[in-house]
């Protein structure tokens, strides 16, 4: 019954060309450091590597365990990565549309980065063992609908052939249109009943690379803008604030849905604000840098249906 | 612990009918932070605000709320009288229980409830405000006049006598405009040649005023008092330092049937050409695209023939900037080209009347130049299609004007004086013809106008049918014009020799692309808006932009020469300081939440959001953040719904008031 496993052989060969990338670049001094993955404790788990040696790079490894979006790393609110030189850094094509998203609103300028592009077929599903087989059922949700296998603009990208990919249903498309289908009423006892399970916990705000700002709203207390507490009513203004503040510039790495301990469905609502974005202004995130984002954006040809 | 004072107005009666004021004032004087509380008949008259600023005094008050009126009415009023009783002046705001309470609504006791809110909301709101420091901008004394008609020329004459310099931008080759190719004006019949050249002679020579025509604005950048504008400055092709205006290229020239559009084509030019003979500067401009020269490489005569040596082949389009404090924009009007549909545009053409088809029918400013003693026919009024005399001549009017099924709903307003000018040079010039006029009402206010009119028939003979054409045709050498005469209620058929149709004023091709460089906004005819349409009528929203003329509006000589002027007072009262004063609502960053997304820079319609670099001591970069220049910013505070984290505000309507407003509720 191998007809669902997912051919990953390449993955051998991409870690082998970012292994010697890794020692070439910092042998050289073209970077200080490189950002990417290595093994962890449990077996076939990867986590997050920083390196600034070459004698680290054999460290580094690419594995359907490497879900991690490593753009986060470069932000400002998190500053884990300090600044001194060009950095390095190893994106699969979800991560690279985020690094993207970054460069277009002044955070990251492409010429203080190294792209270490990964022609991925896919990651695993949070839910499932490190070690388990990459499968058609233990594939992350995002990857089932994933456009961007093959980030473009790297500096480097590993020269390996994608194998043929089998034509995944998609889970969030099908959640959305299950949704759409609902009347309001029912809409909203769904998404009430998620935000209801949230406990403030703002790891979802963590991880994301486009939650940036070094004094979030939410902290802010002159005035309260949202309720600290962990209750009905300011759970569901933070979670409207983080998908509004996410729409049009969301890449759909799907980490505050794999971070949070309440499994509150995320990534749906960012996908369904992703779905409204392309059907009203044609926009998708992409590898390309664009300037002005969607909602800050005025053209004649907006859709003015909503005046009424 | 501040001491908040509060001044219930009664409005005579527009507050006081609906809302119990005195209840108002007994109530908020228990509302937490309210020293004093008082109500008074006219709060704006001269004892009421007497009243406030003694309270001020005596109760030691810190901020003042006046409810009242709309902010808009008032809000300036109040803030001098707090300014005068030695307060800040934007720790003063305004509860509107006009407008907003006691003019909607008919239940006293639900409007006095309502109205205690209100107040209520703004002393919770007026504890959060700030002392704000007026803002000051310098001013550059030089204006800048975009368009060379009589509206541009007026404004820059008047600004120019004031002792400021202006800068003169005109499109084509020569100043004057419309008005130059207008035989003679009403009421007055006084040629328009005779009382338009001298003025342009005047610009010419004025030592105040720099004339760049041949030249259009690819550039603004700046704000008011503190513009920088280039310009380019197309290639004449002719040194104006060099030439005399000899005009031997000119007579030279082997290409001499170029249909001069100053002559509304009817007339020919030469490719090497000025407009007209009164052109001012009277410098020639070669039509590169119809120049033998430019198209063979072949021919030069004119540079050979030119004494100086002013024809330069080689000349190329320069950039040229300019610094100026104030725009007076001024591009006048175009006829609605009725032959055809503008393409995109959602007003239809007028194929049914042949214009375009129909050789002899012609529009008004044609007729203008056929009547024109400098025109191509020397005055005689001749067909353009045979040069025979028409003896009889049928003028129709609104076509396009107030035609909604047609596009345009507006009045071009010019046309009912200028037909019944039309109607009076043919009977003097055709002694034996007949005019007709198919009208749908003869709107004539205006000094003398309405006497001129009436001249048109009971003197001139002019017969006026109420009604409109339905059909115009061909038939031999005649136009079968077929309408009806609504007040008889018949149908008419005239066999006319010559058309002339009254088409519709329009703003000047293009008169979009400018303003989206300038920053103001137009209708959507793209005729461009006024601040207010009764109060601030030749100002822009758009500060330091000053409009005049046809560009704003259908216009005729004397409002639009009206309008010139005021413009040009608008401009002088802003050079009548060195420094400008503006209200300091203006947004500002807090920095330390500022991470530099720049989205507030994307947003901002005014670009006053710059970049601004913190270092540390040792000059280290520590991070970039936004900074709002106060002299550009408009306070509309888009910067403020845009920023993710809440880190730019606009003064005076901050997070915190506007929150502090809700919670009073």
């Amino acid at each position: 019954m191998n007809i669902h496993v997912l051919d990953k052989s390449i993955y051998t060969a991409v870690t082998e060309a970012i292994r010697s990338e890794a020692t070439r670049l910092l042998t050289a001094g073209d970077v200080t450091v490189i950002v990417g993955y290595a093994a962890a404790r449990r077996k076939g788990s990867a986590q997050p590597i920083v390196i600034t040696s070459s004698a680290d790079a054999d460290k580094l490894i690419f594995t359907p365990a490497c879900v991690n979006n490593l753009a986060v790393y470069l932000t400002k609110a998190k500053k884990e990565i300090p600044k001194g030189g060009k950095i390095g850094i190893v994106v699969k094509g979800c991560d690279l549309k985020a690094l993207v998203g970054l460069m277009g609103e002044s955070q990251l300028k492409r010429e203080e980065l190294y792209l270490i592009g990964v022609p991925c077929v896919g990651v695993l599903a949070s839910t499932v063992q490190p070690a388990t087989e990459l499968t058609a059922e233990t594939i992350a949700s995002k990857c089932r609908e994933c456009d961007a296998h093959l980030p473009s603009g790297c500096d480097l990208l590993p020269n390996v052939v994608l194998p043929p990919m089998p034509q995944l249903e998609g889970k969030y498309s099908a959640e959305i249109a299950r949704l759409e289908a609902l009347p309001p009423a029912e809409r909203w006892a769904f998404w009430k009943e998620q935000f209801a399970k949230c406990i403030k916990c703002y790891a979802c705000r963590q991880v994301c690379p486009f939650c940036f700002c070094e004094q979030c709203l939410c902290d802010r207390n002159k005035p309260q803008m949202v309720d600290t507490t962990p209750r009905p009513a300011g759970n569901t203004a933070w979670h409207i604030v983080r998908a509004m503040h996410l729409a049009g510039r969301c890449a759909g790495c799907a980490e505050c849905e794999r971070v949070c301990p309440m499994d509150i469905p995320l990534n749906l609502l960012n996908r369904k604000m992703a779905k409204e974005l392309k059907e009203l202004f044609d926009y998708e995130a992409g590898f390309e840098v664009n300037e002005k984002g969607p909602l800050s954006t005025y053209t004649e040809k907006d859709d003015q249906s909503f005046i009424k | 612990m501040s001491r908040i004072g509060v001044f219930i107005c009664h409005c005579g009666e527009n507050i006081s009918r609906t809302v119990d004021v005195e209840r108002v004032a007994s109530e908020i004087g228990k509302h937490p932070g309210v020293a004093f509380s008082t109500d008074y008949k006219y709060m704006c008259s001269d004892p009421g605000q007497t009243l406030l600023k003694k309270a001020i005094q005596e109760q030691k008050l810190t901020h003042i709320v006046v409810a009242a009126c709309s902010p808009r009415m008032h809000e300036k009023t109040f803030r001098k009288a707090v300014e005068a009783a030695g307060l800040n002046p934007f720790l003063c705001e305004m509860a509107n229980i006009r407008e907003h309470c006691s003019w909607v609504h008919e239940n006293r006791e639900e409007a006095t409830l309502k109205a205690i809110d209100i107040v209520g909301m703004m002393v919770e709101r007026v504890k959060k405000n700030r002392i704000l420091p007026t803002i000051t901008v310098p001013v550059t004394k030089r204006s800048l006049v975009i368009g060379g008609g009589i509206a541009g020329i007026q404004a820059a004459l008047d600004i120019a006598d004031c002792g400021h310099e202006v800068i003169l931008v005109e499109r084509e080759p020569s100043i004057g405009g419309h008005m130059a190719q207008l035989s003679e004006t009403f009421p007055t019949l006084d040629c328009s040649q005779c009382i338009m050249t001298p003025k342009m002679v005047d610009v010419a020579n004025h030592p105040k005023i720099k004339l760049y025509t041949y030249s259009e604005i690819e550039l603004v950048e700046g704000y008011i008092g503190n513009f920088q504008v280039t310009i380019k400055k197309k290639a004449r092709s002719v040194d104006e330092d060099k030439c005399t205006g000899c005009g031997v290229c000119m007579t030279k020239c082997p290409q001499k049937k170029i249909p001069n559009k100053f002559d509304q084509n009817i007339g020919m030019r030469t490719a090497i050409y000025v407009p007209f003979p009164q052109a001012v500067p009277n410098t020639p401009v070669i039509d590169r695209e119809n120049c033998t020269w430019f198209k063979t490489g072949k021919c030069g005569i004119c540079q050979k023939v030119c004494g100086p040596g002013a024809v330069d082949f080689e000349q190329q389009d320069r950039l040229i900037v300019e610094a100026v404090g104030a725009i007076v924009v001024a591009t006048g009007f175009d006829l609605y080209s009725i032959a055809e549909k503008p393409k995109g545009s959602p007003i239809k053409g007028y194929g049914e009347f042949g214009h375009g088809k129909i050789p002899d029918v012609i529009d008004g400013m044609t007729f203008e130049r056929l009547a024109s003693a400098s025109g191509p026919t020397g005055g005689r009024i001749l067909r353009p299609s045979d040069g025979k005399e028409p003896k009889q001549i049928v003028f129709i009017q609104c076509i396009g004007s107030r035609a909604r099924e047609k596009g345009i709903s507006y009045c071009s307003k010019v046309c009912c004086m200028y037909t019944a000018k039309h109607t009076m040079l043919y009977h003097h010039k055709v002694h034996d013809g007949q005019a007709y006029v198919f009208f749908m009402d003869a709107r004539t206010p205006g000094k003398s106008y309405d006497e001129f009119w009436r001249r048109s028939i009971e003197e001139e003979e002019a017969v006026y049918i109420r009604g409109m054409v339905s059909r115009l045709y061909q038939k031999g050498d005649k136009i079968v014009v077929m309408g009806s005469d609504i007040a008889v209620g018949v149908q008419v058929e005239i066999e006319a020799d010559m058309v002339v149709l009254a088409t519709a004023v329009m703003p000047q091709k293009g008169a979009d692309t400018l303003a989206q460089k300038l920053g103001i906004s137009y209708d959507k005819y793209h005729f461009y808006s006024e601040a207010h349409a009764k109060l601030r009528p030749v100002e822009c929203a758009t500060a330091g932009i000053y409009l005049a003329g046809a560009c704003q509006g259908p216009k005729d000589i004397p409002e639009t020469v009206s309008q010139a002027s005021a413009a040009a007072a608008k401009v002088m009262t802003l050079f009548s300081k060195d420094k400008l004063e503006r209200e300091p609502i203006v947004a500002r960053v807090r920095e330390i939440g500022c991470v530099g997304c720049f989205a507030c820079k994307k947003v901002c319609a005014y670009g006053a959001i710059e970049e601004k670099e913190i270092r540390d001591r040792q000059g280290n970069l520590i991070k970039v953040v936004a900074y709002v220049n106060p002299g550009v910013c408009a306070g509309c505070g888009t910067c403020q719904a845009t920023c993710p984290s809440k880190s730019v505000e606009l003064d005076g309507y901050t997070d915190e008031q506007i929150v502090a407003m809700i919670e009073a509720l």
